[in-house]
């Protein structure tokens, strides 16, 4: 069953995720945030590493990022670190970007999304070495 | 390693709020600032132990900053693209947020914390 919540929020963010990545754009996201990865929130390239630093990311470890957008940060980290990468978020058009983006990175291998909103996580207990989530449980 | 990390951003109304500044926190704030206890206190009565908070509200108000004065640049371009009404709503939306901020009354934190290996979970 889909909550008023979780349509409100397919709606308002697949619209903006579905938005042409312009040149401008992507010029902007650079200046602001550091990277073209379809940020349009407030962590920085900066605070990303320090995300990978503090769960200890590498080869092996397998990552959930719940609410990952157009695949910021946990398609990033996958694609820095070498970590498993399950990328968890409501509205379609941003997962559809972040795998496109996993082929382009070649980490596709290493990178799945899961359709979820984070109140009904369909995983088994122990599933992930680190959890991470950008703004999202504000 | 322990039953496993978290790590994340969050915004959050700041401590020691009266009702009426933090009602401004949750209107001003972005949509999803809904939490009513510390994220420390819900980390641990989640089982979470080695809990740490970072304050980064300075960060957060330069990224706001930017965002908003980036978008002015690219005004013209930005305004084809999505159209007058909603690059304006954005930009509302962001100045109010921005001086919620400057007021002291929004904050952002880093928080990090393990789950004890016996009781690991993702839920």
């Amino acid at each position: 069953m889909v909550t008023r919540e979780e349509h409100e929020t397919r709606q308002k963010f697949g619209d903006r995720y579905a938005e042409d990545r312009t040149d401008v754009v992507r010029q902007i996201e650079r200046a602001v945030i550091g990277s073209e990865w379809g940020v349009n929130g407030y962590t920085t390239v900066r605070q990303a590493d320090l995300l990978a630093e503090l769960l200890h990311l590498g080869p092996g470890m397998r990552l959930l990022d719940l609410g990952s957008g157009c695949g910021w940060p946990g398609l990033y980290l996958a694609a820095r670190t070498g970590c498993q990468a399950v990328l968890s978020d409501v509205p379609l058009e941003g997962l559809r970007r972040a795998l496109a983006r996993a082929d382009t990175e070649q980490v596709a291998d290493r990178v799945t999304a899961v359709a979820s909103s984070a109140r009904a996580l369909p995983f088994q207990t122990a599933s992930f070495d680190a959890v991470v989530h950008t703004d999202m449980l504000c | 390693m322990a039953g496993g990390r978290t790590a994340f951003f969050t915004i959050h109304p700041a401590p020691g709020l009266s009702p009426s500044q933090r009602r401004r926190a949750h209107r001003d704030g972005p949509v999803a600032v809904a939490a009513h206890r510390p994220h420390r206190e819900l980390l641990e009565r989640a089982g979470f132990i080695d809990i740490d908070e970072i304050d980064c509200t300075a960060e957060f108000a330069t990224i706001a900053r930017a965002w908003i004065e980036r978008s002015e640049h690219h005004h013209d371009h930005l305004v084809d693209l999505i159209g007058i009404a909603e690059y304006e709503r954005r930009q509302r939306e962001r100045r109010t947020q921005l001086h919620a901020i400057e007021d002291g009354l929004l904050r952002r934190s880093l928080l990090t914390a393990a789950r004890p290996k016996s009781t690991a979970t993702t839920d």
